[in-house]
C-alpha cells in the first residue's frame, strides 16, 4: 500500500526585520561602550562566557516605540508594534515621530549586518532542510520533504532559539505550501501549524499577502480588507476583473498558490563586523564583541557541521590603517572559549597607533581532520592549548629561545636554529636512528667565558684564569682547528682544546684566531 | 567487547610489547633502561623526580641526552626547560621541546606554565649550571605547587641539580661517577655502563601525597 505524502513547507519569518537588525547592531554597541565606561561584572562576566548569550538583547524590548530610518535619517520606513500603537506610520518625518511619541527609539539602517544575518538565516535553515528558499529579507522558506518526522515544533523551536542567541526574534509557521506556510509564520507566537486553509487566516488583512498599491486601492474601495473577504468573492470574477495578478492575489489567499520555490545554497562566507559608533582605545570592549562573534560564528559553523580552522582579525584605524592578522587555530575547532583565548592572547599583546574605528572578523571553515595514531604514540591531548602555552612562552623568554632545535648544516660550533612545533607536531612520528652518540655531553656557556690562558713551551695550554675555572690544567688535547666562510665577512676560525683541571672537570676551551687569538672557555663536558 | 576478550587482549600485549603496559598507569616510561629499572618502569606519574650530579663532569649530560633521545625513538615528547640555556643538542631532535632560559627564575615561570598546560608528559628542568646563589632564592612553596601541578596534569617532572632543593619530590637519585678525559673518545655506551644510579629517597604513594 503507497503512503501518501503530502507536502510541507516551513517558514521562518522575522518580523520588522531591517528594525530587528539595527537594534541588534545598537545592542552590542551599547554594551562595548559600557565595558568601555563601566567595566560592569556582568559585562567582564559576558565577556568570558559566564552570561548567556541572549541577555545582551533582551533589552530591545519590543514594548518600547522603536523605529527605523532610512539611510539619509530623515524618514521612517519600519516600525515595532509599540510605534505603531503611538500612531506613526512608515514615511513620515523623524521629527514627526518624534512628536507622536517622545519615548520613540531611532534606529540608523545597516545594510551590511542585514545581510550578515540574513546568511545566517539561511545558514541555520540549512541544518534542517537542504531545500531553502532565501524568499525575502527575514523570511526563509523550507521544503520540508523527506523529513521523516511527525512533530515539527522541537526543531523549530531549537531554531529559534539559535536566532534568538545572535539577536533576532522570530516566528515560524508551517502548512501544506509556502504561502499559508508564511501567513501561519506572521500571526504565530512563535510556532504555528496549520495542516489544511484554516479560518485563523481569513482575518488577516489584505496587505499581508503584500499586493500592489493598484490592487490594494480596488479591493478597498469594493470594501475587501481581509484575505476571508477576498476569497468569498467568485475567482472567476475577479479574474475578469483584475487579470492575473487578481487572480494570483485571489489563490494566496486561499492557500491555493502553487509558487516553486527558488532554491539556494547558503552561503560559505562566515564573517561579522561592526563599525564603532565610539572610538576603542581599550581591549576590554574588543574582546567583549569578538566572544559575541565567535558565539554567532561558531553557530553558523556548527550548522555546516565544519570546524574552524582560522581567524581572520581585521582591524581598523582612526587613521586609516588597517592591521590584518591570520590566526592559525592548531586543531580545528569550535569551542568559542578555545577561539576566545587564541584571539585575546593575541590582542593582548597588540599596539596601536591609533584608536579602533571598525572590527572585521572572518572565520575560514575546514573539515575534521581525521588521524590514527599508532599503537603506543603520544600525541598532545590538547593541541590548541599546547600552542597557546608556546606564545606564552615565546613570550616570556623569547621567540628564538624556545622552540624544536634542529642543527645547522656547517662546522661552526653552536650553530642551530630553533624551528617553532609544527601544526602537526603531535603526528610527528619520524625516528631519527644511528646517529653518533660518540663522548660525554657538552654544557655550553653561552656566551663563552672570556679566560687567560698560559701556554707551554710547545704551544699546549698550561694554566687557565676566569671568572668560572681558574688553575693548572692536568692535560690538554689538541688543537682542534676549524674555520669556515673564509670567502666573506663572516669568516670564522678557531681553535679548540679540550683540558682537564684538578678539580676533576673536563672542560673545552677555544682560541678565537678571528678575535685577535682571545681565549674562551666554551662549555663543560658532563 | 565482552570483558574475557578485553582480558584476552590486555595479556596478548602485555606480553608482546611489557615495556608498554600496565605500568604506564603509574609511571611515565623514559625508555633510558638504567633509570626505568631503578623507578620500577618509569619516573613517577604526577610527581617530581630529583636527579642529584654533585660533580662536576660526572655524566648528567649524558644522561640528559639518553632520556631525549630515547623518548625520540618512542615517539614521545619531552620538554626540557634549560636553567642557563647550556644544554648542547647532539642531532635533531624533533620530539624535543627546548626553553633556552637565562636564569632560575624564569626556568621556574616557564616549567609552571608547560605543567599546567599537561600536555607533555615529561619535563626536565635541568638547574645544573645554575649558581647556587640562584636557586637558594627558590622559595620552599615553589616546589609543592609545581607538586601540585604535575599531580592535577599527570605528567613527570625531572629535575637536575647539584644539590637536593625540590623537598616535595616523590624520588631522589643520585649518581657520582666521574668523567675521564679518555672518555671524550670513547662511545657513549661504553661510558654509560660506568654512571650507576642510585636511590637517596623513595616516597610511598601516601608519603608523597600529604608531603
Amino acid at each position: 500500500m503507497h503512503k501518501i505524502q503530502t507536502q510541507c513547507f516551513a517558514v521562518i519569518y522575522i518580523p520588522f526585520y531591517s528594525l530587528q537588525c539595527a537594534q541588534q547592531k545598537r545592542a552590542l554597541q551599547i554594551c562595548h561602550h559600557l565595558s568601555s565606561e563601566q567595566l560592569s561584572l556582568e559585562v567582564i562576566e559576558s565577556a568570558i562566557g559566564r552570561v548567556p548569550p541572549q541577555n545582551i538583547y533582551d533589552d530591545a524590548s519590543f514594548d518600547i516605540p522603536a523605529a527605523l530610518l532610512d539611510q539619509d535619517g530623515i524618514h521612517v520606513i519600519e516600525l515595532n508594534p509599540a510605534a505603531e500603537r503611538a500612531g506613526i506610520h512608515p514615511g513620515v518625518s523623524t521629527s514627526q515621530a518624534i512628536a507622536r511619541a517622545s519615548e520613540l527609539v531611532l534606529y540608523p539602517r545597516t545594510l551590511s549586518n542585514e545581510q550578515h544575518l540574513q546568511d545566517t538565516l539561511l545558514q541555520l535553515a540549512y541544518r534542517y532542510s537542504p531545500f531553502v528558499e532565501n524568499s525575502a529579507p527575514g523570511i526563509c522558506t523550507l521544503d520540508l520533504k523527506g523529513k521523516r518526522i511527525r512533530k515539527h515544533q522541537p526543531w523549530l523551536r531549537e531554531l529559534l532559539a539559535q536566532l534568538r542567541s545572535v539577536g533576532l526574534k522570530a516566528q515560524a509557521g508551517i502548512g501544506p505550501n509556502p504561502e499559508i506556510a508564511l501567513q501561519a509564520a506572521k500571526i504565530a507566537d512563535p510556532i504555528l501549524e496549520i495542516s489544511q486553509y484554516s479560518h485563523l487566516l481569513h482575518s488577516l488583512p489584505l496587505e499581508s499577502l503584500a499586493p500592489s498599491a493598484f490592487l490594494l486601492d480596488i479591493m478597498k474601495s469594493w470594501g475587501v480588507r481581509t484575505l476571508g473577504a477576498l476569497t468569498r468573492l467568485p475567482r472567476e470574477e475577479i479574474g475578469q476583473r483584475l487579470g492575473l495578478e487578481g487572480l494570483s492575489l485571489w489563490d494566496r489567499a486561499a492557500g491555493r498558490s502553487t509558487n516553486v520555490l527558488r532554491l539556494v545554497q547558503p552561503p560559505e562566507t562566515f564573517e561579522e563586523s561592526i563599525d564603532f559608533e565610539q572610538r576603542l582605545e581599550t581591549l576590554e570592549p574588543l574582546l567583549f564583541i569578538i566572544t559575541r562573534f565567535l558565539e554567532s560564528l561558531s553557530l553558523r559553523i556548527e550548522s555546516v557541521y565544519l570546524l574552524i580552522a582560522e581567524l581572520h582579525l581585521t582591524l581598523t584605524l582612526e587613521n586609516g590603517e588597517k592591521i590584518v592578522r591570520i590566526l592559525q587555530i592548531p586543531a580545528p575547532t569550535r569551542n568559542v572559549d578555545t577561539l576566545f583565548g587564541i584571539a585575546a592572547q593575541y590582542l593582548e599583546t597588540l599596539q596601536t597607533t591609533a584608536p579602533v574605528t571598525s572590527f572585521h572578523l572572518a572565520v575560514i571553515p575546514s573539515r575534521p581532520s581525521g588521524h590514527q595514531f599508532d599503537l603506543f604514540q603520544g600525541g598532545l591531548k590538547d593541541p590548541n592549548r599546547f600552542f597557546q602555552t608556546l606564545a606564552r612562552l615565546a613570550a616570556l623568554v623569547g621567540n628564538e629561545k624556545v622552540g624544536v632545535p634542529q642543527k645547522i648544516d656547517t662546522h661552526q660550533p653552536d650553530s642551530l636554529r630553533m624551528l617553532m612545533p609544527e601544526l602537526d607536531w603531535s603526528r610527528n612520528s619520524i625516528k631519527k636512528k644511528g646517529y653518533p652518540k660518540t663522548g660525554p655531553g657538552l654544557r655550553r656557556y653561552r656566551p663563552g667565558i672570556a679566560a687567560e690562558v698560559q701556554l707551554t713551551n710547545d704551544g699546549k695550554p698550561n694554566l687557565i684564569q676566569s671568572s668560572v675555572i681558574s688553575g693548572k690544567i692536568m692535560e690538554a688535547r689538541g688543537p682542534w682547528k676549524l674555520s669556515g666562510n673564509w670567502w666573506d665577512r663572516t669568516r670564522w676560525e678557531t681553535k679548540e682544546w679540550d683540558i682537564a683541571l684538578d678539580n676533576g672537570g673536563i672542560y673545552r676551551i677555544a682560541q678565537r684566531t678571528t678575535l685577535q687569538d682571545q681565549w674562551e672557555v666554551v662549555g663543560v663536558y658532563d | 567487547m565482552s570483558s574475557s576478550k578485553i582480558i584476552e587482549l590486555r595479556k596478548i600485549l602485555a606480553e608482546r610489547y611489557p615495556q608498554h603496559t600496565g605500568i604506564q598507569a603509574l609511571c611515565t616510561p623514559t625508555g633510558w633502561p638504567p633509570l626505568d629499572s631503578l623507578l620500577g618502569g618509569g619516573l613517577p606519574k604526577g610527581a617530581i623526580t630529583q636527579l642529584l650530579i654533585p660533580n662536576v663532569s660526572s655524566g648528567g649530560a649524558i644522561v640528559l641526552h639518553e632520556i631525549i633521545e630515547a623518548m625520540q625513538d618512542a615517539s614521545r615528547h619531552v620538554v626540557l626547560v634549560d636553567g642557563k640555556d647550556c644544554f648542547e643538542p647532539s642531532a635533531d631532535h624533533p620530539f624535543l621541546l627546548w626553553i633556552r632560559c637565562q636564569n632560575a627564575a624564569q626556568a621556574l615561570k616557564a616549567t609552571d606554565l608547560i605543567l599546567r598546560d599537561g600536555n607533555v608528559p615529561l619535563t626536565i628542568l635541568d638547574f645544573k649550571q645554575n649558581p647556587d646563589r640562584e636557586l637558594r632564592k627558590i622559595p620552599g612553596p615553589t616546589w609543592y605547587r609545581f607538586q601540585r601541578i604535575a599531580e592535577e596534569s599527570r605528567t613527570s617532572l625531572l629535575t637536575i641539580t647539584r644539590h637536593p632543593i625540590a623537598k616535595s619530590a616523590q624520588a631522589t637519585i643520585s649518581t657520582t661517577h666521574q668523567l675521564n678525559i679518555d672518555d671524550l673518545s670513547s662511545q657513549r655506551s661504553e661510558i654509560t655502563k660506568f654512571i650507576s644510579l642510585e636511590i637517596i629517597q623513595l616516597r610511598t604513594q601516601l608519603e608523597y601525597r600529604y608531603a
